[in-house]
């Protein structure tokens, strides 16, 4: 070997390793890196902002996993993700597998030449990682192992005009200095084919919006048994009860899928403009589109209506309709994961909580204490005496004091919940979806009461009063509209008022919203006016949050002085955030009664 | 009540009715099948469960014992030392394949074991001696629990107790009773449960995750949905048509057909049973199911199991000869809709139907499809780029501060 090339190899021994703790670093505070000028490096998901004027970024999606989201794998971090940008230009992925191979083999082979004489070692560590790093090109793909074979997997319709080789790679920590080997090789395949890299401008982090599921692409219809004799409907009922749920978890319950499908109905009268679908559900077009591909609404002269098959999936909801809002409740009362990352909380408030006590005649103890206070269990004590009298060989029956059994108590403290909602115009859609959303969890997985209080246009308004009833509060919130301007100040009016006349335990009222106010009560100052209406949320002992997004921060951290509350701040008002909230909420609520 | 053969079946319940046969057949073997009825009120899935009762077959126990000791391998604290001539001597006796009930209010000494009063309050004799619980009675049968959502909710003791006995097959059980030994035997019993995740306290699966997964089967219960269905089900109810269809059968007595009919169920579990034990899934088939395993990364082992369990059980009473990819399609709803979520079940059950069995293994065919959106957008990049091998080690990690101009 020449020196030149000894120091080369040295220098990429050297980068290697630079770059393998680095990535250490990096992905350790979750973050994604470009390498070079070309590469994109993360364990996420990445994704082209074309919608952005500057061309040239790629963002990474700290919500989307890599592993969870390219080989549906359960846990997080498992897989890196590299992107080699390149421009127009045919990559062969076989080329491409190749070199890495080779890269992987010498860089072993380097940083230990022992093993040119252990043949079949080497080619078991070498094989190991081939096995572990798939890739993908705009022509083929499949695991370095199968393409080092010519094996080859074809590509989907989608990937075809792919600009980048997309490699996967199951790498542990300390294994990440073979990225660098990896991605140089791979770029050198792209130079050989006679395409130019391309320079990635930028590299920006963010949460991918929630994507919107393509639930055609998996979810298969017809139902009756596609296979002939003999083979089982269940497999397709489950498709369509698949589907129904999907429908229910954006649109809200059966009837809310009904008022949806009633719109693509041949009947004019019950049809809703596309606009007002919106307003009510968000983006719709996505789910008319998914629908279209299952056939089940299709275009005609007078507009999108339902096919035959729409109307026997309306028809199927009808007549199912007591599973399927046992099963839509089913799924609204999972808690979701995510825990506490979606939000950061500011302030603390201390307020006694007063909790009650229940006889739990499933579970007796023995009187521990000398205080003889409790719930009596007389058969217990009873058969318990009669045991010791035989044990203690007394030859008459007696009742000692160590025979005594006692009922155990539960506590708990109850904490009845009034949701003061921001219906203005920009709650319309996904945001007013999650909640609703969070109403009916409540509901249905606690033991205590919800309320909610709506303010839009000018006004505030009582949609739901306390209740415990599901069916009331589905009713109530299928009449929100998000519509109009943000009367604050109203809303905490309305809600003050509603919690005082309202047999209630623990109040807390949660703020959501996602705007500043713009309709003032008494004054012509709005904000002042908000201000002013939260004094009366802590002068009459009323636990308070407030849920709104970073942007409003200055003016909801003012608001949560007044009302002495806590403020929670969101990147996005989703139905997970929410419930992780008040979840944690409540368990503070309980652990500080606990220390108390 | 309507006997077993009589009640009506149509597509929701269908499961159940298979259900409680598999179960059945697997128990009578000696390997037990623990499966749960969800569904909301009106779907009859308690009063089809207690009609089983009647087509239990028997099963010959040492006489007098409350464990139901088997003869040939007794293991209860009173016979499990037992020689053979002495166990002979004692005689052995057939009683129906147990059948028991826990309430959810059910206290932890009626179901585990506790002291026996009958022989504390003897006058000439008293005696401090273990009376077993419902669930060692139960051994070598079934154990209903209706309500178990309630039950897991209030008496965590007894869930804990239900964990041990379904944990392992066969499972085992403590009694304890403070001032006497502790007993530990093992149970062979059929979990059978059943719950309307609507009521209080809602679904068992978000009450104790580990419980509802120790089910190998879960089944979700529709109602009747077709007007024959309703109306047949209300004439079998009907007054005039009980005494009319006594009256066409009970050339004897009464209800006749119906003790002729249970007959015959009993006569098939025990023959069913017999297959069973004979019964193995094909190679092919275990493969796949373990594929299915990794492929969609299934978090429970047990799940497989089941999986496995219940496809030979299910070719067994649908009377056929082998075992077929159609009978593991078939109980894959039941095995795994408790324990993953519903896109990836129809994922699973579509994959089946498209591919067929022989798609190849591993890691990253599990791949989704690339969202739409991700292709090449035009002159997205704007510049060329340099090589690594060009790019000096202080320029290649660039991050997405370094990168944006401030
Ligand atoms: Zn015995």
């Amino acid at each position: 070997m020449d020196r030149q090339t000894y120091v080369d190899r040295q220098t990429n021994v050297d980068k290697a390793i630079s770059v393998g703790n680095y990535l250490n670093l990096y992905f350790g505070q979750n973050q994604g890196i470009r390498l070079g000028d070309s590469v994109v490096v993360s364990r996420k998901a990445h994704a082209k902002m074309p919608e952005k004027r500057l061309k040239g970024q790629i963002k990474i999606l700290l919500n989307r996993d890599a592993g969870k989201t390219y080989l549906d794998f359960v846990e997080s971090d498992q897989v890196v993700h590299i992107d080699i940008y390149h421009k127009p230009g045919e990559i062969n992925p076989c080329d491409v597998a190749k070199a890495v191979f080779k890269a992987v083999d010498q860089y072993f082979l380097e940083k230990d030449p022992q093993l040119q004489y252990a043949e079949d070692e080497r080619f078991k560590i070498v094989a190991g990682y081939a096995n572990k790093i798939f890739i993908s090109t705009n022509q083929g793909k499949g695991t370095v192992y199968d393409l080092f074979q010519n094996i080859m997997q074809p590509i989907s319709e989608d990937e075809e005009g792919r600009d980048h080789i997309h490699m996967l790679a199951r790498l542990n920590q300390e294994e990440y200095y073979l990225i660098y080997v990896i991605t140089e090789a791979a770029e050198e395949v792209v130079l050989a084919s006679g395409a130019k890299l391309a320079k990635v401008r930028n590299i920006v982090h963010g949460n991918q919006k929630q994507a919107e599921e393509s639930f055609a692409g998996y979810i298969k219809i017809p139902w009756k048994s596609f296979k002939g004799q003999g083979a089982t409907p269940l497999p397709a009922k489950e498709n369509v009860n698949q589907l129904v749920l999907k429908l229910a978890e954006k649109f809200g319950g059966v009837h809310e899928i009904d008022e949806f499908l009633e719109s693509y109905s041949t009947n004019i009268f019950k049809r809703k403009g596309i606009e007002q679908q919106k307003k009510k559900w968000g983006d719709v077009e996505h789910y008319v589109q998914q629908l279209e591909e299952l056939d089940l609404i299709k275009n005609t002269l007078v507009g999108k209506i339902l096919t035959k098959k729409g109307m026997q999936l309306k028809e199927f909801i009808i007549n199912h309709k007591c599973e399927i809002e046992s099963e839509i409740r089913r799924n609204i009362r999972k808690v979701p994961s995510g825990g506490m990352s979606g939000f950061r909380k500011l302030g603390k408030v201390e307020k006694k909580a007063s909790c009650v006590k229940l006889t739990n005649r499933n579970k007796t103890i023995n009187n521990l204490d000398n205080t003889w206070a409790g719930d009596l269990a007389v058969p217990e004590t009873i058969i318990q005496a009669r045991k010791n009298c035989f044990l203690r060989n007394d030859d008459h029956f007696t009742v000692r004091r160590k025979d005594l059994h006692y009922y155990d108590k539960k506590s708990y403290i109850p904490v009845d919940i009034c949701l003061l909602v921001d219906a203005s115009g920009s709650m319309a859609g996904d945001k007013r979806q999650a909640a609703c959303y969070l109403a009916e969890h409540l509901v249905l997985t606690g033991k205590e009461k919800v309320a909610v209080v709506t303010f839009q246009e000018r006004d505030s308004k009582v949609v739901v009063p306390f209740t415990r009833n599901h069916q009331t509060l589905s009713k109530g919130l299928a009449t929100i509209t998000p519509a109009g301007l943000t009367p604050l100040a109203q809303g905490i009016v309305a809600a003050v008022n509603l919690i005082k006349s309202s047999n209630v335990r623990n109040p807390m009222l949660v703020l959501i919203t996602d705007g500043l106010p713009n309709v003032p009560l008494w004054s012509v100052d709005a904000k002042a006016d908000a201000l002013e209406a939260a004094t009366y949320i802590a002068k009459n002992n009323i636990r308070l949050i407030g849920i709104g997004v970073e942007s409003n921060k200055s003016f909801l951290e003012k608001l949560m002085d007044k009302g002495e509350g806590v403020l929670y701040l969101v990147d996005d008002l989703n139905r997970d955030n929410l419930i992780n909230i008040v979840r944690h909420e409540k368990k503070n609520i309980l652990q500080t009664a606990k220390m108390a | 009540m309507i006997p077993f053969y009589r009640l009506e079946r149509y597509e929701g319940n269908e499961a159940l009715f298979e259900l409680v046969l598999m179960s059945i057949v697997s128990t009578y073997a000696g390997e037990p099948l623990h499966f749960h009825a969800e569904g909301v009120r009106g779907t009859g899935k308690t009063t089809i469960m207690r009609a089983a009762r009647d087509i239990l077959p028997a099963i010959k126990r040492i006489k007098g014992c409350v464990y139901n000791c088997d003869p040939a391998a007794p293991h209860c604290p009173h016979h499990r030392n037992l020689s053979a001539e002495e166990i002979e001597k004692i005689g052995v006796e057939e009683i129906p394949m147990p059948f028991l009930e826990i309430s959810h209010s059910a206290k932890v000494g009626t179901v585990a074991g506790s002291i026996d009063l009958a022989k504390l309050t003897d006058v000439s004799n008293p005696e401090a001696s273990l009376l077993p619980g419902i669930i060692p009675q139960a051994h070598r049968g079934i154990i209903f629990v209706d309500e178990i959502n309630r039950l897991a909710d209030t008496s965590p003791e007894i869930t804990d107790i239900l964990l041990d006995v379904m944990g392992n097959k066969p499972g085992h059980i403590q009694i304890e009773e403070a001032g006497l030994p502790v007993v530990d035997v093992t149970v062979n019993v059929s979990v059978w449960a059943a719950s309307n995740p609507d009521e209080e306290p809602g679904p068992l699966d978000e009450i104790r995750r580990q419980l509802s997964d120790r089910f190998d089967m879960v089944c979700y219960m529709g109602r009747p949905d077709s007007v024959d269905n309703i109306s047949h089900i209300l004439k079998k109810n009907s007054y005039s048509y009980k005494r009319i269809g006594n009256e066409e059968n009970g050339k004897k007595n009464t209800g006749y057909r119906d003790a002729e009919e249970n007959i015959k169920y009993q006569k098939d579990i025990a023959k069913w049973a017999e297959t069973f034990v004979k019964t193995d899934l094909p190679d092919f088939l275990r493969n796949f199911i373990a594929r299915l395993y990794i492929k969609y990364n299934l978090e429970s082992i047990r799940a497989t199991e089941a999986l496995q369990q219940g496809a030979v059980l299910y070719s067994i009473i649908k009377r056929r000869d082998k075992v077929t990819i159609s009978d593991v399609h078939h109980v894959i709803p039941m095995a795994l809709k408790h324990r993953i979520d519903g896109d990836t079940l129809v994922r699973i059950i579509n994959d089946i139907d498209g591919r067929g069995v022989k798609d190849g293994i591993l890691s990253f065919k599990g791949k989704k499809t690339q969202k739409k959106g991700e292709t090449a957008v035009p002159d997205y990049f704007q510049q060329d780029a340099r090589p690594l091998k060009d790019i000096s080690r202080s320029e290649l990690i660039n991050t997405e501060k370094t990168l944006t101009p401030s």
